[in-house]
């Protein structure tokens, strides 16, 4: 009988046997009281400490339970890790394991160059690095993606809309699915015979069709020149003082449109086309955001150079897409694609427990702020600037650190979507300790225990870094 | 028609300071019904294709019904797949392949199967009906058609044990935690909630391996209990409940004490009553973790095929990836639809008692 056993059925007994006798000794139970009898009974221990210690002793009995799990579970664990980071060999028994000092460290510190390639280092320093760095970029882009997209969803629910109850709950839904589910969703998909490859193909052979249509450029040349028309005419006529904010985004996304298909800068043969016309309708929208007295200006500026680009752009070789070749979305390497749909299928999963507590914060901030800002005629980009965002800091700090710990252990969707290929372009940290320690034939536990002690170490230093940074923006 | 018109006309605001119903209001609708596609499109789209037949899965058949070829009794030549061949003039006649399908091939009329002809490949066209191929989901049920090793009852069962247990040990412990913290003054309280918020920043993948020697010297390695108990003590779960027991009036504790109430009746009969919502919230994402928890199961469990969760069950699957798609995704749904149905029914409780808490 192994060690818990005995141990529960001893705490069993003396739990269900004599707390039964000391009950019965203290009280008088009826027949329909058993109900009552086993809550009791549940209480036993406490009761018991209650008439040793008196009510001072009762609330160490009652956090006795909870605290004991988190000893055993998670601080003696905390400690063990360091203790066998410092052990090799692949035996089970504590202490059958023969101390080996620094060597594991040491083993993945073992680099010829640095550790900042892996490829020159040994052989576990090799797979723990490249998982180590594939982490951090992961983290690093992930967590800014998730919070903007978390706080963008959130503003967009915190609005007066309708159905806003429905809205929330649709963006929570996939945090309920379990990352089996998801990951087998997801495979299927985006399979290179899959879902998306086919409307993908679908779509651009349709339009490339029509593309092939006489008449094609014109029409759509007209269309975008009555669109661009209608756009800014909205932006400008809007009601108030300067143009509509709105509108203005609108008439952005359409200019950053045209410049990414007009091209221009491959007249001097340089490539960012798309870059410039997103810079330059981001600029736009700051300057009609935050009430330049040049706004309108800038809108009627940016409506004669769009029509120039207008002019200049052959729609039908624009629209030309040629033949659509499936992309193996989740299997090419050297391509980014499965990192990126990792990205993605990690937001699509836990994008709405982070919206869900942004709106929290969202609606804690008193309207009496909004209406006052409304009566200064403050511009509602400053508003969101100087009112919301400060207001809304300290809860997005959580989500941060929260979303920061959590892609730091990001295991379950990649294990499941890629195993951490194509080569080892999705090989996470936790994967790496997960396989060292526990599908090796040979299990290094020593060494898994030193990963996960560097691993914590660098989670530390991330999320005390992002704290620090907060705690310095909060002070002004 | 009017109704529609109406909604995308219609106001911000109350009628007396009404505002137009914006471009803001379009661009905000038009954010949500995307989000909510990006959502929704991947999880239909796997249901819709779990109930087409296994050759539509395995060739990727991307149309939205479930398409399936039928088949016909032929005389002499046992069960043959039914095609359409369309001759010069137009007429279309039912065959099925007599040969091997080459540019040109030979087909016979299901009427007439001796009336072998030679047909261009290109004019045949698979006679196809909608059929629900609900041979996926029973086959792996019903244990039918090789599918003896997917154990669903055994893994709905273990899963169902994990969670019930698992639910019911925390909820009960924490609201133990949680009642004295909330409810005593006594020497180490502020230490003993610190360790607690430790606990909260603590990943667990990074004791994934010492708490496997732990697990291992208690001797609950392999067994059901090693996945229930070392993560039965949650610090969501004690913040969560020690917030709402502060709001109980002590007046009611010390109402209680006057009748000689001994303290686990106060907190038996008359702070867990109480604190019933923050519970209820709990049990919901105890049961939520526990369902879909799978690194744990993974390392504790996945030796012994008798232990296997639900989750752990669809992984088995997975491995033999290109025979068996249409089990697999006929089974993803299947693991979606409890979750799903606890999601659309408490999905008011979920969203604002994670909202209320903050925490996870």
């Amino acid at each position: 009988m192994s060690l818990a056993g005995i141990l529960m059925s001893l705490i069993g007994l003396f739990w269900i046997g004599g707390g039964t006798i000391w009950l019965f000794s203290k009280r008088r139970y009826r027949l329909r009281q058993i109900p009552q009898f086993l809550g009791d009974l549940v209480g036993f221990p406490v009761e018991l400490a209650q008439s040793i210690w008196g009510r001072g002793g009762v609330p160490y009995a009652l956090l006795l339970p909870n605290m004991a799990i988190f000893g055993l579970f998670t601080f003696a664990p905390m400690i063990l890790n360091f203790y066998v980071s410092m052990t090799g060999g692949s035996s089970i028994a504590l202490f059958d394991r023969p101390w080996v000092g620094g060597a594991n460290y040491a083993e993945i510190f073992d680099c010829d160059v640095s550790i900042f390639e892996p490829k020159s280092c040994s052989n576990a320093g090799y797979n723990f690095w490249t998982g180590m760095f594939n982490t951090l970029w992961f983290v690093v882009i992930q967590v800014p993606v998730l919070c903007v997209a978390a706080l963008l969803t959130a503003l967009v629910v915190n609005r007066n809309i309708k159905g806003r109850g429905f809205w929330r709950a649709m963006f929570f839904y996939p945090v309920m699915l379990s990352p089996v589910v998801i990951a087998n969703i997801w495979n299927w998909v985006l399979h290179r015979k899959g879902a998306l490859n086919e409307a993908i193909g679908t779509t651009s052979e349709a339009l490339s069709a029509m593309a092939g249509a006489s008449g094609f450029d014109i029409v759509v040349s007209v269309i975008m020149g009555v669109i661009l028309l209608l756009v800014s005419e909205r932006a400008l006529r809007a009601s108030g003082d300067g143009p509509s904010l709105g509108w203005t985004g609108v008439f952005g996304l359409l200019l950053a449109l045209l410049v990414t298909w007009a091209n221009p800068t491959s007249i001097v043969g340089l490539p960012g086309s798309f870059w410039l016309g997103c810079a330059l309708g981001l600029a736009l929208y700051w300057i009609v955001a935050t009430g330049q007295s040049f706004a309108r200006a800038a809108i009627i500026g940016a409506g004669i150079l769009s029509v120039v680009l207008l002019l200049t752009i052959q729609f039908d070789a624009v629209f030309d897409f040629g033949r659509y070749r499936p992309v193996n979305w989740l299997v090419t390497p050297n391509t980014g694609w499965p990192f990126f749909w990792l990205v993605f299928v990690f937001c699509w999963s836990h994008m709405g427990f982070y919206m869900l507590i942004l709106l929290a914060g969202l609606q804690a901030i008193p309207n009496d702020l909004y209406e006052a800002a409304k009566m200064d005629a403050t511009k509602p980009f400053r508003a969101f600037w100087r009112i919301t965002l400060p207001l809304v800091m300290p809860t997005l700090t959580v989500v941060i650190v929260l979303s920061l710990i959590r892609s730091f252990q990001i295991f379950d969707e990649v294990y499941l979507l890629t195993g951490g290929g194509p080569g080892r372009e999705t090989f996470m940290v936790v994967q790496n300790i997960y396989e060292v320690a526990f599908t090796n034939n040979n299990p290094a536990y020593g060494q898994a225990a030193a990963g996960s002690v560097l691993m914590a170490v660098v989670i530390a230093v991330f999320t005390f870094f992002q704290l620090w940074i907060t705690r310095r923006q909060s002070e002004f | 028609m009017s109704r529609v018109a109406r909604f995308l006309t219609r106001t911000a605001g109350n009628p007396d300071k009404a505002e137009r119903f914006g471009i803001g209001d379009f661009l905000a609708y038009g954010y949500l019904v995307l989000g909510v596609l990006i959502i929704l499109v991947p999880v239909f789209w796997t249901f819709l294709s779990s109930i087409k037949p296994e050759r539509a899965v395995d060739s990727f058949d991307t149309r939205l019904m479930p398409y399936s070829q039928i088949t016909a009794e032929v005389e002499g030549e046992g069960i043959k797949t039914v095609w359409h061949y369309m001759a010069e003039d137009g007429t279309v006649t039912d065959v099925f392949k007599a040969g091997p399908t080459r540019s040109m091939t030979e087909v016979a009329p299901l009427d007439d199967p001796q009336a072998v002809i030679e047909v261009e490949r290109t004019r045949l066209e698979p006679a196809e009906e909608i059929r629900v191929a609900t041979e996926n989901y029973l086959d792996p049920l019903l244990k039918r058609n090789g599918q003896e090793n997917f154990t669903f009852d055994i893994y709905l069962f273990n899963s169902v044990f994990v969670t019930v247990v698992a639910t019911a040990i925390t909820l009960i412990i924490n609201a133990m935690a949680a009642f004295a913290l909330a409810k005593y003054r006594f020497i180490g309280r502020l230490t003993f909630t610190i360790l607690i918020v430790a606990t909260l920043l603590i990943p667990s993948s990074i004791i994934l391996v010492s708490l496997f020697f732990v697990v291992w010297s208690f001797g609950i390695f392999g067994s059901l209990w090693g996945v229930i108990i070392p993560a039965a003590a949650t610090p969501t779960g004690v913040f969560l409940l020690r917030q709402y027991m502060l709001t109980i009036p002590d007046e009611l504790l010390e109402a209680a004490r006057m009748d000689a109430a001994s303290e686990w009746r106060i907190f038996w009969r008359i702070v867990l009553p109480l604190s019933l919502p923050a519970l209820s919230v709990l049990a919901i994402l105890s049961v939520i973790w526990r369902w879909n928890d799978f690194l744990w199961p993974l390392i504790v469990l996945i030796s012994d095929p008798t232990k296997h969760t639900i989750q752990l069950g669809l992984t088995q699957f997975a491995g033999e990836f290109d025979t068996n798609f249409h089990y697999i995704l006929a089974m993803t749904v299947v693991s979606l639809i409890p979750i799903t149905l606890v999601f659309v029914w408490l999905q008011r409780f979920i969203t604002t008692g994670i909202a209320t808490t903050g925490l996870k």
